[in-house]
């Protein structure tokens, strides 16, 4: 019996620590622990609601634009405003590209590196990996100089953010041609992240952070050049999406199997729903709202379906409240895993622990498919259940959907995501297009009520995000907001249950408790 | 109070003059920023707005500063009703016989007092409102440049900026000097005129009204 | 040496595929960020070149939300940038380096023990339960400022947390939220701090800054301090008191308002007055919709954001003023001209305007009053009966006379 510990835990947003009970190689017991407080719902009391929009989106610099639209809708739940329909199309412009940056970002710069090694890749060969790239399908770049150029980075001694790490721990099982070609995307990778927030600052200004969806719609006004900025971007991220992203999951995946037989987690998967569709129901969204725990079907599920335990994390307010009647008190005890140990709180619904991100929503989604619910109209875009069943035959399993509950399930769902999400994308920049054509000119609905409560459920990329507020006499009253993290990292509640990453973690194997590569991936694989 | 004469000795013709200036320029003052704190109408007016706020400040600091040197040079009457005649500032300063009278005057205006109060050509009260108005109209250009691009750079604003904590604040004293203005300009204009309007007649047409039963 | 130097960057530069014209350019961006001649240019890239070795730096995060470290993923020319960013060797940053655990930690103490690094800090430093509200390895995030930046040559704050605890600080501040610069005044560590707010950080400003401590002073960081032209901004800390920033003044010298491109229509009264509006549509000013511009100082509107795509009023939205200090509590509410003030909590937040109209009408009203009340002592029109003459009334009449 070891004890294996990560913290920090790099790679990730946030401050996080993940500690293992190992015996004979095998996770018995774990415990997740965010380790930052810092009090947001406490700073937005007494201030007006449009100030939430703006700055509660700042408790994330990944996801945004997912918070500020979870507070945004929350405000226009309160006060009962409905968005025009051209402020729809440009949130959900908006939310996309945030999703592609993210996604794209995670697998290459925060994910790759626990299965790819760049330092490996100096041993390709560049013939072979021209060969391999054809064979994978995957897009070509020039291997000969980024092996150079690899090459004359570790021979200058300082391996700066690649310093450090077992690269040598027998978990790093692709070919070097496969790590030269995974390097060369993770450069472009850089890139096409990039290129995403670009449409992000063309709607909203800037990322992170971006300025345009206030309550009652956006701020923003597309023009035909903008418009056409932000077509084009979208059209280069398919493009590698379909080139590099989607063939390089695939192409690794064969080499990690053994990562489809743990890591599945609780099982049940949470989803609000996101991207908003013409009728705003949000069982309608073209990622639709559900909760799956276990065979093929999805339950209805709101805000009230929500509570918080706070047993074992380190505040003193009351345990088992729904967020719309939330306390947030901190009181730090120490760290004990018998006890008290982490700052998130335990988020629960309908009073279990629910994984939540792409995994959940493609089960989600996946589960509605099955049922004969049309997501999408437009027949050219590649739908999730279409997706996953083109992957399970590549990879040999094919009608075996319950491979996806696994640590390379989940994936594999976020990069198939992205393939559905960037062509919703480019159909709602030509739906957003004919409507402005068609004379429709408004983006936003000035508020008439000044009282009343409301929640905004909405999906970040890394999974669901709620905000609850209350105002009274246009200042807020009550704000709480329950982050995809807050799920994911959730610590034990109540009665004792683990969450969803400490489920996740409990029967993965670990080869070297002092280098826990499985647990790393593991972690990494939610994308905390 | 009510029944005595207003001669143009209480007035000089240069006061009336300073007098109307200060008038002028404080309506546009108001008028502008308000305007430049919140353009209540669209018509290509801010250049104005800004153009005017500026130009009647330092018109209202040059006069200002001409009328604390006159106050040296220049003789008014020292009684309400008299043509008697001493150097204007010892009639604008509190003088030691003021202090004596100072509760008395509240008193009277809250009716705790009958009879009203001998004082000189002003009150106990109004020598204060006056001479409070001069570090008042300092405070207003100080704070005004100290948020006016071409000077908030400069050491002495830039070091006020930081200690009240931003320009933002800056920008909120600023904006309550111009309150504190408006409460003056009510109360002063209320309590000149609520027995009659003999003192607007000698002050803006410098017309003396004569005591009862002379004409 | 320096001829060495430019021989090892020449080949690098060659080996990852960048023209000396792309890398002319670039230092020519890195100019004008910085506020200098592009005609700099050549001898930034000198600069460049001359250094002999990668410059180890330790980018931390404190109370962070990751944003700005996300921001600098967003910098230009990634290839270009990556040297700059390669050049500097980051030993230790969270979001990005490939080691975990126990292998990152090493990292810091092994870059500690051989100094002559810089730290980079992103968020805000967390002093909230005994400084328990931000745990890293079991340690306290102030522990590990405090072990990182006692032997630093220079810590670059970077983003409105770093500066001055940002949000995060906001009223009323739960989790003992301060910046860099106070906390370090606090432990008395006099390691010269770099101030870069606006939230998150422009990453083109830690470019300009690691650019100016390589090229205006050869990593000597009293060099550096010396001959960049800085601004000092103050401000008090509700818990550690007094601070002075100091900041880079051709980034913070000039208010948004004067740079901004909508100015135009500000000096033309014309407004946008609903978000999403025809008004919009023709770029129109925001400062009716509560624009803070005019009182905050950064070169937004110059700089731009996201390869320079952008920035937030282009898009249309009232500038929120993130780059100035304490921000959330000195401009919010952000749609309003002036920002509350903190009233306590019988009264909470308040407008000044509403302060404004609501003495200037009580004291309306209270006239009006005092006005009936007069009348009713019948004082109106003769006025009251005069009191008996004193003493001292006496003594001034017989030294100057009057209408007796």
């Amino acid at each position: 019996m070891a004890r294996a510990v990560i913290d920090p835990v790099t790679r990730i947003e946030g401050h996080l620590r993940v500690e293992c009970e190992v015996t004979d190689g095998v996770v018995k017991d774990a415990w997740v622990s965010g380790t930052l407080y810092r009090g947001m719902e406490t700073v937005m009391l007494d201030r007006q609601p449009e100030d939430a929009f703006y700055v509660t989106q700042r408790i994330c610099g990944v996801c945004p634009i997912s918070h500020s639209h979870a507070s945004s809708m929350s405000t226009e739940a309160a006060l009962g405003i409905e968005i025009p329909n051209n402020a729809r199309l440009i949130r959900n412009l908006l939310e996309a590209a945030q999703f592609l940056h993210s996604h794209i970002l995670w697998f290459y710069t925060l994910a790759a590196l626990d299965f790819v090694s760049p330092i490996n890749a100096l041993s390709a060969n560049i013939a072979d990996t021209y060969a391999l790239a054809q064979a994978a399908g995957t897009r070509v770049a020039d291997f000969g100089a980024i092996a150079k150029r690899l090459t004359a980075f570790a021979e200058n001694g300082q391996l700066s953010f690649l310093g450090g790490h077992y690269w040598d721990h027998p978990g790093y099982v692709l070919p070097p041609e496969l790590d030269l070609i995974a390097t060369a995307h993770y450069l472009e990778a850089l890139e096409m992240q990039a290129v995403a927030n670009e449409v992000v600052a063309v709607i909203g200004g800037k990322f992170p952070h971006p300025m345009t969806s206030v309550p009652g719609g956006t701020a923003f006004v597309p023009t035909e050049q903008k418009l056409d900025d932000i077509l084009f971007r979208f059209t280069r991220l398919k493009d590698f999406i379909d080139t590099a992203l989607i063939p390089d999951t695939l192409a690794i995946a064969p080499f990690i199997l053994e990562t489809t037989t743990y890591g599945g987690g609780c099982g049940n998967f949470l989803s609000w729903g996101v991207f908003d569709s013409a009728d705003r129901d949000p069982y309608n969204r073209f990622l639709p709202r559900g909760f799956v725990t276990g065979g093929l079907t999805a339950e209805e599920v709101g805000p009230d379906d929500v509570t918080e335990y706070v047993e074992h994390s380190w505040y003193d307010s009351a345990s088992g409240l729904n967020p719309a009647k939330g306390e947030t008190s901190v009181n730090f005890d120490e760290y004990n895993v018998d006890n008290k140990y982490s700052y998130g709180k335990a988020a629960r619904c309908k009073e279990k622990p629910a994984e939540v991100g792409p995994l959940a929503r493609m089960v989600a989604a996946y589960v509605y498919e099955a049922g004969g619910k049309t997501l999408v109209e437009d027949t050219s875009v590649r739908t999730p259940k279409a997706l996953i069943d083109l992957t399970l035959e590549a990879l040999g399993v094919a009608g075996k959907p319950e491979v996806l509950v696994s640590l390379l399930g989940r994936i594999a769902a976020r990069n198939l995501e992205a393939a559905y999400v960037v062509d919703l994308a480019l159909m709602w920049v030509n739906e957003l297009v004919g409507a402005i054509k068609g004379g429709d000119s408004s983006y936003f609905k000035a508020r008439e009520s000044f009282d009343g409560q409301g929640a905004g459920l909405w999906e970040a990329p890394r999974g669901s995000v709620g905000h609850w507020i209350d105002i009274k006499n246009n200042k807020i009253q009550g704000y709480q907001v329950v982050a995809p993290t807050t799920w994911d990292i959730a610590p034990r509640d109540a009665a004792g249950v683990a969450g969803p990453m400490e489920q996740a973690l409990i029967g993965a194997p670990v080869f070297d408790v002092e280098r826990p590569l499985e647990m790393l991936r593991i972690a990494h694989s939610f994308d905390p | 109070m009510g029944s005595h004469a207003h001669y143009r000795e209480a007035h000089p013709l240069v006061f009336v003059i300073t007098h109307y200036i200060n008038l002028i320029c404080m309506i546009m003052l108001a008028f502008s920023g308000f305007y430049i704190h919140f353009p209540f109408f669209s018509a290509g007016f801010m250049g104005v707005a800004r153009g005017m706020h500026f130009v009647a400040m330092y018109v209202i600091l040059i006069t200002l500063v001409f009328r604390i040197i006159a106050a040296f040079f220049v003789k008014t009457a020292t009684q309400l009703g008299s043509r008697e005649v001493d150097t204007d500032i010892k009639n604008w300063l509190p003088q030691a016989e003021n202090k004596h009278q100072l509760f008395e005057t509240v008193k009277y205006y809250l009716f705790f007092r009958k009879e009203g109060v001998i004082s000189g050509k002003y009150g106990s009260l109004q020598k204060i409102a006056y001479l409070a108005t001069i570090p008042l109209t300092f405070i207003q250009a100080y704070t005004g440049f100290a948020i006016y691009a071409p000077f908030m750079n400069a050491g002495i604003f830039a070091s006020g900026i930081d200690m009240v904590g931003g320009p933002m604040n800056m920008r909120i004293i600023h904006y309550f000097g111009m309150w504190v203005f408006i409460l003056f300009t009510m109360v002063h204009a209320y309590l000149a005129n609520i027995y009659n309007f003999a003192p607007s007649k000698i002050i803006f047409l410098w017309k003396e009204t004569l005591p009862e039963g002379k004409h | 040496m320096a001829h060495e130097g430019h021989n090892a960057l020449h080949d690098l530069l060659t080996v990852r595929g960048v023209t000396r014209r792309d890398f002319l350019k670039y230092c020519g961006s890195i100019a004008a960020a910085l506020g200098m001649s592009e005609t700099m240019a050549p001898q930034i890239a000198a600069a460049l070149e001359g250094a002999p070795k990668l410059m180890p730096t330790l980018w931390l995060n404190g109370g962070s939300c990751t944003g700005c470290t996300e921001s600098i993923a967003q910098v230009d020319s990634p290839d270009v940038a990556t040297i700059v960013l390669d050049y500097l060797s980051t030993n230790y940053f969270e979001t990005i380096m490939a080691a975990a655990g126990e292998q990152a930690e090493k990292q810091i103490e092994e870059t500690i023990a051989e100094g002559g690094y810089i730290v980079i800090y992103e968020g805000s430093v967390m002093t909230g339960q005994d400084g328990n509200t931000l745990l890293v390895a079991g340690k306290k995030g102030t522990e590990i400022l405090s072990e990182a930046a006692r032997g630093a040559a220079a810590v670059i704050a970077v983003g409105s947390c770093a500066v001055d605890g940002g949000w995060v600080y906001g009223y009323p501040n739960p989790a003992e939220a301060t910046g860099v610069q106070a906390w370090l005044n606090h432990e008395g560590i006099t390691t010269p701090v770099v101030n870069l707010p606006t939230c998150p950080v422009n990453p083109e400003w830690i470019v300009a800054m690691v650019v100016q401590l390589l090229l205006v002073a050869d990593r000597d960081v009293a060099a550096f301090v010396e001959k960049t032209e800085w601004v000092t901004r103050s401000y008090t800390d509700r818990k550690y008191g007094a601070v002075d920033l100091l900041m880079p003044k051709g980034i913070f010298g000039q208010s948004i308002h004067d740079n901004c491109p909508r100015r135009g229509h500000f000096e033309n009264g014309e407004f946008v007055t609903e978000f999403g509006s025809k008004e919009e549509a023709m770029g129109y000013c925001l400062y009716k919709v509560g624009c803070k511009g005019p009182q905050t100082f950064t070169n937004c509107p110059v700089v731009r954001w996201n390869r320079r795509t952008s920035w937030c009023v282009e898009a249309g939205s009232p500038c929120i003023g993130c780059g100035g200090l304490n921000w959330v509590d000195n401009n919010s509410p952000f749609f309003h001209r002036l920002a509350d003030m903190q009233m306590g909590d019988a009264l909470g937040n308040v407008q000044p305007g509403s302060v404004g109209a609501v003495v200037g009408g009580v004291a309306a009203a209270a006239l009006v009053a005092h006005g009936l009340g007069m009348k009713a002592a019948g004082r109106v029109g003769d006025g009251p009966p005069m009191e008996e003459m004193k003493k001292y009334d006496r003594k001034r009449l017989a030294k100057k006379g009057g209408d007796k």
